[in-house]
């Protein structure tokens, strides 16, 4: 009994129209609860008014029972809404393949014959049809058009009762305004907490992979060895028996780190200088009318993404270096650690000069005024009075470059190559720690292997260096914060 | 101080206006200021008096839509012509502050830095001994003189402001010009500042902004009211406080207006 999907895809997709698509009905029951969330405000907020038309005293103004209804109204059902789309999948998932138990499946297979069984009922489904996958299939329907009538039903009644519970303690003397200053603290706290959780959840993603990683490779090997070549790894054969003895001479960072410090400093070469210097201009010497139309522009260079760098370090800078190179005489690689640095540093001179204007403005007037009145030309004052008060700030911005510079990546992979050679001769190309993950993780790669966890282990190093730099960054901020007023 | 019985004039401002973009700030400024005697400004906020103070030393030029016109002789010399050296000029005539301005630099950096950047001292030793005298002369020196070298900024507000005097006072100046120089004190260091103004006056001539009555009859000789950009009366403190020629004078002294 052999059927092409084609055949019977209609049925099931005209079957699957009869009701409202699974998303749009989504779509519709969201926007619905949205609504009802603004509506009920109104509500909340007339009945606060037709109190107050009685001439009782209410404690809260009047829109404080607008919110307190809107949040009892909205928040519960979507809440249940949130819950319903995470685990609905999962338990009609449970129920398809519950047929199938016993019946002496692998996982994998358990899970292709629910993949099988989905794309019949969207009727997406090109292959072989059994009579089992078409039943599950109806099943599947059948399953997929009774949860979302009850997920309607129960979101509406959930509407109902949260709401007509809170509409009906709105009274003179009920509180409103502490639960929803308490409500809106609560999605603060929440919206911190995210971010943190977040940091968290990269740190202990890096950590489980890291240590697996310096189980087989050591940690003397990695921080020392001073020879980088991951390809090595590519050619083992999976299914040989993992030999920590080849990997030896294969993970050593030292030169992805000189790399990476080496390019930095070439880009923090360009950047400092003309970063500082402009924005020394922009503080001091430039007119209200240059600075207005000057600054922007520097600004625009932050916005340009990290990619069309790239490309012009690729293509413009780099070809350019080596043809001047080569007129003298000199061997120039087209993907030099030079052309690479030189553009990075280009891309972080706003950051630094646009900090440092903003510190070099900040620094009160009356410093400015005390030193010219002592007779002290303007660049007497910006070299011993005011460059020295904003040098926190200054500090604060050359490490937030630093840190860019460190953790850029586009520009390395396109423009400096990906071989890690050891050198500190900026005419050859060398390589980073985030061009060298980008490399290990395109394209296949295996999990467990040595070879993928060395990215994690590059990673955990990189975060370690910023972290450093961020925390100093703060120190010294911090510690010179206060020195005039 | 009299030179052959005859007073000697240190400032001369004649016709001075100054504006501010379009609008007028000063109007027709003349005052004579004598040498060696403390002259104290008063009138009301925003009458003009610290605008015509920092005509005397061109701090005006900071501002950029600010334009001053008309006469300041210094010695007989216009300040406003082109020819004067602004850098001269402000090493000639110190200022201090209404806050205490002090940089965040250390006690003896604040004071070495003038005669650093004019080149007074050939020798560390010389340049001790400036910033000894300059705290001496300014009555802090006792108090100071074990922490030299811990920063300005951690003194307190009164002794922040002897130490902007001692920092005024550090190139020789030949005249000082206050700007309310007490109005961020308390009354006992308000006291000491008043104490030190006198004993300055022997070296330097001293021009003072002061929005207190009785600290202008305390510690000038010469007094000028000003009101809305005009100098309306001006003559020996004593004349200006017991027997003022125009009723606004008399009006604004006794508390009348201002």
């Amino acid at each position: 009994m052999k059927k092409k999907g084609s055949f019977l895809a209609p049925f099931f997709y005209k079957q699957s129209k009869v009701l409202f698509s699974g998303d749009s009905l989504n779509l519709i029951l969201f926007t619905f609860i949205v609504l009802l969330g603004f509506t009920s405000y109104y509500f909340g907020r007339k009945k606060a008014y037709r109190i107050q038309y009685t001439k009782k005293r209410l404690t809260a103004l009047p829109q404080f029972y607008g919110y307190y209804l809107a949040i009892w109204c909205a928040i519960p059902a979507f809440i249940i809404f949130s819950l319903w789309a995470i685990f609905e999948p999962t338990i009609v998932k449970l129920l398809i393949l519950s047929d199938y138990s016993n019946q002496g499946y692998l996982d994998n297979e358990l899970n292709l014959i629910y993949e099988k069984t989905k794309s019949l009922s969207r009727g997406q489904f090109t292959g072989e049809i059994t009579p089992f996958i078409e039943a599950s299939a109806k099943k599947y329907l059948n399953l997929r058009s009774i949860a979302q009538s009850s997920k309607v039903v129960i979101v509406l009644s959930a509407i109902i009762a949260s709401g007509a519970y809170a509409y009906k303690r709105i009274s003179s003397n009920s509180r409103t305004r502490e639960p929803v200053e308490k409500f809106l603290k609560a999605v603060l706290f929440t919206a911190s907490l995210a971010a943190i959780l977040t940091t968290v959840g990269i740190i202990f993603s890096l950590i489980f992979q890291t240590i697996d990683f310096f189980k087989v490779i050591p940690l003397f090997d990695f921080v020392f060895g001073t020879h980088w070549y991951p390809a090595k790894a590519f050619v083992r054969d999976s299914s040989e028996a993992l030999d920590p003895s080849m990997y030896s001479d294969t993970f050593g960072a030292v030169p992805i780190f000189a790399g990476t410090f080496f390019i930095a400093f070439i880009a923090m070469c360009v950047a400092i200088p003309i970063g500082l210097m402009s924005g020394i201009y922009l503080a001091e010497y430039a007119s209200i009318k240059v600075r207005q139309y000057a600054k922007p522009l520097i600004e625009i260079l932050a916005g340009i993404p990290t990619v069309v760098y790239g490309f012009f370090a690729a293509l413009t800078v780099g070809p350019f270096l080596k043809e001047i190179g080569n007129s003298m005489g000199l061997d120039v690689s087209a993907e030099s650690a030079l052309a690479a640095g030189g553009v990075m540093g280009i891309m972080i001179i706003p950051f630094i000069s646009s900090l440092s204007d903003d510190v070099i403005t900040s620094v009160p007037q009356s410093l400015r005024d005390g030193s010219y009145a002592m007779g002290a030309t303007k660049s007497e004052t910006i070299k011993k009075v005011i460059f020295p008060a904003a040098l926190p700030g200054i500090v604060g911005s050359i490490l937030l470059g630093v840190s860019r510079a460190i953790g850029e990546t586009m520009i390395v992979v396109m423009a400096s190559g990906l071989a890690a050679n050891l050198t500190l001769n900026p005419l050859e190309s060398t390589s980073t720690i985030t061009a060298q993950i980008v490399v290990i993780l395109i394209g296949d790669q295996a999990f467990g292997d040595p070879k993928t966890q060395a990215a994690f282990a590059l990673g955990m190093s990189l975060f370690l260096v910023t972290l450093c730099l961020n925390i100093v960054a703060l120190r010294v901020v911090k510690k010179y914060r206060e020195k005039y007023e | 101080m009299k030179k052959n019985g005859v007073k000697m004039i240190k400032i001369s401002s004649k016709n001075v206006d100054v504006f501010y973009g379009k609008k007028q700030a000063l109007f027709n400024i003349n005052l004579d200021i004598e040498e060696n005697q403390v002259t104290a400004l008063i009138g009301p906020s925003g009458c003009g008096k610290s605008t015509f103070l920092r005509c005397l030393n061109r701090m005006n030029d900071v501002i950029d839509i600010c334009r001053v016109k008309g006469q300041i002789m210094i010695n007989d010399f216009d300040i406003n012509d082109k020819s004067c050296d602004v850098v001269r000029l402000r090493e000639k005539i110190g200022m201090v502050f209404q806050k205490p301005n002090p940089f965040p630099k250390t006690i003896y950096e604040n004071i070495s830095y003038g005669p650093t950047i004019h080149g007074m001292a050939q020798s560390k030793n010389e340049m001790d001994e400036i910033v000894e005298t300059s705290l001496k002369k300014a009555a802090l020196w006792e108090e100071v003189q074990d922490r030299l070298h811990e920063p300005g900024t951690g003194l307190s507000g009164g002794q922040q402001q002897r130490l902007c005097i001692a920092r005024a006072i550090s190139v020789k100046p030949e005249v000082i010009l206050m700007d309310e120089p007490c109005s961020a004190l308390d009354p006992i260091a308000t006291a000491q500042i008043e104490e030190l103004i006198d004993e300055l006056k022997k070296d330097h001539t001293i021009i003072i902004v002061t929005h207190s009555m009785a600290q202008a009859a305390r510690v000038s000789q010469n007094t000028g009211f000003f009101h809305l950009g005009e100098l309306i009366e001006h003559g020996s403190t004593d004349k200006i406080f017991k027997n003022p020629e125009n009723k606004k004078t008399q009006d604004y002294i006794t508390g009348r207006f201002g």
